[in-house]
């Protein structure tokens, strides 16, 4: 009665309710069995005691069989709790059983319809649990099920009133979803008031059918072998000859694909009902995914595919509600194109260069095509084609729909990356939330009606980004930001007007969740980068950015989480030489005052790699000009920032900027040591600068304390110019020994301090 | 196939909560047997649950929305799914289960709805059942009215999951035939 439904559920929810282990007791555990298994308990008892026994998978008590269960329903309930175990001999046996129950006739009133299903889950989670015979059973029976349902409808459970005359009743023909009278076999896209068995039975094995021919519909042995899609002739080729059927397998691929060409004919037809639509489109993908998988398993297929194919395309490639379609047909092209001797190209060239245009704001386009991407990512390895031109658009999806696809981009960004686009990466990755704003714009645009399109006064300025959108003097910007493919050529001379109209934009939420992913990518860049990226590549890249470093979209907290800082440093690692060859716009940015402040992490990591890398030993081009001149350069700024009574004017900057700019002047004396008069001077101030008044209000006791002690051990390495030389210079670091002795430099300098002012009671070891 | 199918309440500043989750049969020899198989089933569909929660969370901050919206006034008004936010991402190999999934996501009102699909999955299909799972989850099990207790009414939901997911198998159903699976299940929704 109502009491045992409110016992189990309450105890249902017990046991669902902790993930730690509750016991039952074992003897309760056999009654839930007996009572699930039992004829007479209503099926919400059932149903409910099947709830708790799958809750507690797995199940030592278990003693459920379904050997003896002839009720189709009851079947499948007990097969989920035998499935939940986790068995591989469950799901065997469960498949055996289920089987059997397909080969013979069922008793009266039970159906088939519910075994499919548990087939479908045994051999997604065994694919080996049947043998070739039932396989070859099972096929047969799926083929006869999705070719020959009956063509008419069903009859209305007769309602067993005073009046019903159900016999006198005609059954009508099924129609199609468009109402027109159907000429042809019953498929999931057939409309009827009633359905028969065998109409379900169509459904059931059409939603099973890409399974089962992954599983089990290539060639003759184990069926992960054609789950892996490797084109399988058959072993012995069968023609079909009048009055003699095809073997099992090759049956069912000839019914399966008769299928699909008819749910592609039935897709593009117009339903009555709207909600119909989005079934013909899931019908269409799954349609042309199965044939790909046909023409994988016989490429006989392949020519019927093709030319189907094409003609669908032409259909339905101007119709933006059938684009995630196009994907599927785009991918059973790439497979199997060449052997049609087809010109495909066509249709890549829509999917890349229009569709992600229009469709980037769909989220469910976005991950699909990007998977699409992913799984044929060796298209993108000729930099030539079409797939890799098209990064700028791929962007889009990740500007629009960042938090979804930051992980696939992730796997997808170094497929992307070669000499001839990383610039223009670059510049789009740090461009990306700009572009996440400019799309907002875009999409608005396209929604404003006619008349407010013709835009404001060209002469004047615009008042809203909006109105920008197609003004004179940021047109261009925003059809370059905007743009389909890569254009390494036409980048405008700067896109600063455009980032400063967007910064309205800002704070949208869209905007800053897109921020929030650059900084990922842009490590990923510039690991992937340091693998190829040549001498000229890297050259350009600095200088890049040192220029972007402030030409930033204002977003807050953006442009510390760039960090572009350590890259700097990592690329200049790469190719010390730089320092010297690029030795113009280093000095130039290592000489404004104004960048120690705004620019901090970049100049600090600016001044460091100065330090490291310019000397003869780097590079011989160096010479004693250059040294002294980027000394002259760095001692001007570190004079400016140290000044004992700082100005209004003076930047502030950390405390660590300052240790680095010592640290670099006494290594550039060490190397030219007429220097070292100078740095010992400056140096030797610090202790007055630290001490003064109007410093401590500004610095904390630590900062300044360790500037002291720096400038300290400084001064006396400097005490010893020889040492100095050696511990500053030493030689470039190819092997980890002595990578490792740099970066104990640290270490090295407090040794040498300690040598130099041993503390009382102190020996160095 | 469905490997999984998931109610939670994605909360926003309450951590999300799992309300109901089926699994779909166990991947024989995948890890350890016993209490730890159930721990850790327990424990995948959280960290889904969780990732789900996030999700939304986002996405209804880049739609403007708020985060924890109103249930409406009255409990048997229907609801639309129009606009209701969903989407689709990706877990994974080893984060949290074996083989990689995808996790495509509904959400409406203050609940969410999740189907946990093997990889290559028809991805149409999954986001059609769940917005057919959904408004039939809600009318049966009442979720919307006050006092509504989905935790206590398991079979109600087993029953529309095997009858519109059955075992994990998503079915390509054209209206007439939902109607007529309405109409097996008694149900009787808006249309």
């Amino acid at each position: 009665g109502p009491e045992a439904v409110d016992g189990l559920q309450r105890l249902h929810l017990s046991v669902a309710a902790t993930k730690y282990p509750r016991k039952l007791d074992g003897k309760f555990v056999e009654q839930l069995q007996t009572v699930l298994c039992s004829p007479k308990s209503p099926e919400q008892i059932q149903v409910l005691c099947a709830a708790i026994l799958r809750e507690m998978s797995p199940c030592n008590d278990l003693v459920l069989s379904c050997d003896e269960i002839q009720d189709t329903k009851l079947l499948s309930l007990v097969s989920s709790v035998l499935l939940a175990q986790g068995s591989r001999g469950e799901v065997a046996a469960v498949g055996q059983r289920v089987v059997q129950g397909l080969e013979r006739r069922l008793p009266e009133g039970q159906s088939a319809r519910f075994l499919l299903p548990v087939l479908a889950n045994v051999i997604s989670l065994s694919p080996g649990s049947l043998t070739e015979e039932q396989t070859n059973v099972v096929s047969k029976k799926l083929a006869d099920w999705l070719r020959y349902a009956s063509i008419q409808q069903g009859m209305a459970q007769p309602s067993g009133g005073f009046f019903s005359s159900p016999r006198t009743k005609q059954p009508a023909p099924i129609t199609e979803v468009d109402g027109a009278v159907a000429t042809d076999f019953f498929t999931v896209l057939s409309v009827a008031q009633h359905y028969t068995q065998d109409q379900w039975l169509n459904v059931q094995a059409f939603s099973m059918l890409r399974n089962w021919l992954l599983c089990y519909g290539g060639k003759e042995q184990s069926p992960m072998d054609s789950s892996e899609g490797n084109s399988g002739t058959p072993l012995v080729p069968v023609p079909a000859t009048p009055g003699r059927l095809l073997p099992p397998r090759e049956r069912l691929r000839d019914k399966a694909f008769a299928y699909c060409q008819r749910l592609v004919e039935q897709s593009t037809r117009r339903p009555l009902k709207k909600e119909d639509g989005d079934l013909q489109k899931a019908c269409l993908i799954e349609a042309v995914t199965i044939m790909d998988i046909i023409c994988k398993q016989d490429s006989s297929y392949v020519c019927r595919a093709v030319s189907c194919l094409k003609i669908l395309h032409s259909r339905i490639c101007g119709d933006a509600t059938y684009a995630r379609a196009l994907l599927p047909i785009a991918q059973l092209f790439l497979n199997h194109s060449k052997q049609a001797a087809v010109d495909s190209d066509a249709i890549y060239k829509h999917l890349f260069s229009d569709i992600p245009a229009l469709l980037f704001h769909n989220p469910s386009l976005a991950f699909e095509f990007v998977q699409f991407c992913k799984d044929n990512s060796q298209l993108f390895t000729d930099s030539s084609s079409i797939f890799r031109q098209s990064f700028p658009n791929l962007f889009k999806f990740l500007a629009w729909n960042s938090p979804a696809l930051i992980s696939e981009f992730v796997d997808l960004l170094p497929f992307l990356l070669d000499p001839g686009t990383a610039t223009e990466i670059f510049h789009l990755l740090l461009d990306l939330p700009c572009l996440t704003a400019a799309l907002d714009i875009q999409l608005r645009a396209a929604a404003l009606p006619v008349s407010e399109k013709a835009g404001a006064d060209p002469a004047g300025k615009p008042a809203t980004c909006l109105e920008a959108f197609h003004h004179p003097l940021y047109r261009s910007m925003f059809q370059y930001l905007l743009r389909s493919r890569a254009a390494p050529e036409d980048a405008p001379d700067s896109l600063v007007p455009l980032r400063q109209l967007l910064g309205s934009l800002a704070g949208s939420p869209r905007v800053v969740q897109c921020a929030e992913t650059v900084p990922v990518l842009l490590e990923l860049f510039f690991r992937v980068v340091a693998e190829f990226a040549d001498g000229s590549l890297i050259n350009q890249l600095v200088v890049l950015l040192l220029q972007r470093s402030d030409q930033l979209y204002d977003i807050p907290a953006f442009k510390e989480d760039v960090v572009l800082g350590s890259n700097l440093a990592m690329l200049c690692g790469l190719r010390p030489a730089l320092v010297v060859e690029l030795s113009t716009e280093i000095l130039e940015f290592s000489g404004a005052v104004s960048n120690i402040q705004s620019k901090e992490a970049i100049f600090t990591h600016m001044a460091w790699a100065v330090g490291e890398f310019l000397s003869v030993s780097h590079d011989k081009r160096c010479t004693v000009e250059q040294i002294t001149r980027f000394f002259e350069t760095l001692e001007a700024v570190l004079f400016e920032i140290t000044q004992l009574r700082p100005q209004a004017s003076t930047p502030s900057c950390a405390p660590r900027a300052i240790s680095v700019l010592m640290a670099t002047l006494t290594k550039l004396a060490a190397r030219s040591q007429d220097l070292i008069p100078r740095v010992s001077m400056f140096l030797s101030k610090m202790r007055t600068f630290v001490q003064s008044p109007a410093v401590t209000s500004v610095y904390c006791e630590e900062d300044l304390e360790e500037i002291l002690i720096r400038a300290t051990e400084l001064m006396n390495l400097l005490k010893m110019p020889s040492v100095a030389q050696f511990v500053f210079t030493p030689p470039v670091a190819s092997t980890r020994f002595q990578k490792e002795v740099n970066d104990s430099l640290p270490l090295a300098l407090r040794m040498v301090t300690q040598l130099l002012e041993p503390a009382a009671g102190s020996m160095p070891v | 196939m469905v490997r999984a199918f998931v109610l939670l309440a994605p909360g926003g500043p309450a951590p999300c909560r799992v309300l109901y989750a089926r699994t779909f049969g166990t991947p024989p020899g995948a890890g350890p047997g016993g209490p730890r198989q159930r721990l850790r089933r327990k424990e995948q569909l959280l960290v889904v649950a969780r990732q789900v929660a996030s999700q939304c969370q986002l996405l209804q901050a880049s739609l403007g929305r708020p985060s924890s919206p109103q249930l409406p006034q009255l409990p048997d008004e229907p609801v639309s799914l129009q606009d209701a936010p969903g989407g689709v991402f990706q877990m994974s190999p080893g984060d949290p289960f074996p083989e990689r999934v995808t996790v495509v996501w509904l959400s409406v009102l203050a609940l969410a709805f999740a189907l946990v699909c093997e990889p290559q999955e028809n991805l149409s299909l999954a986001e059609i059942t769940l917005r057919r799972l959904a408004p039939r989850l809600l009318l049966s099990l009442r979720l919307l009215g006050p006092g509504a207790d989905v935790l206590l009414r398991p079979d109600a939901a087993d029953g529309l999951l095997d009858r519109l997911l059955p075992h994990g198998q998503m079915l390509f159903l054209n209206e007439r035939f939902l109607q007529a699976m309405d109409r097996e299940l008694g149900l009787k929704v808006s249309r």
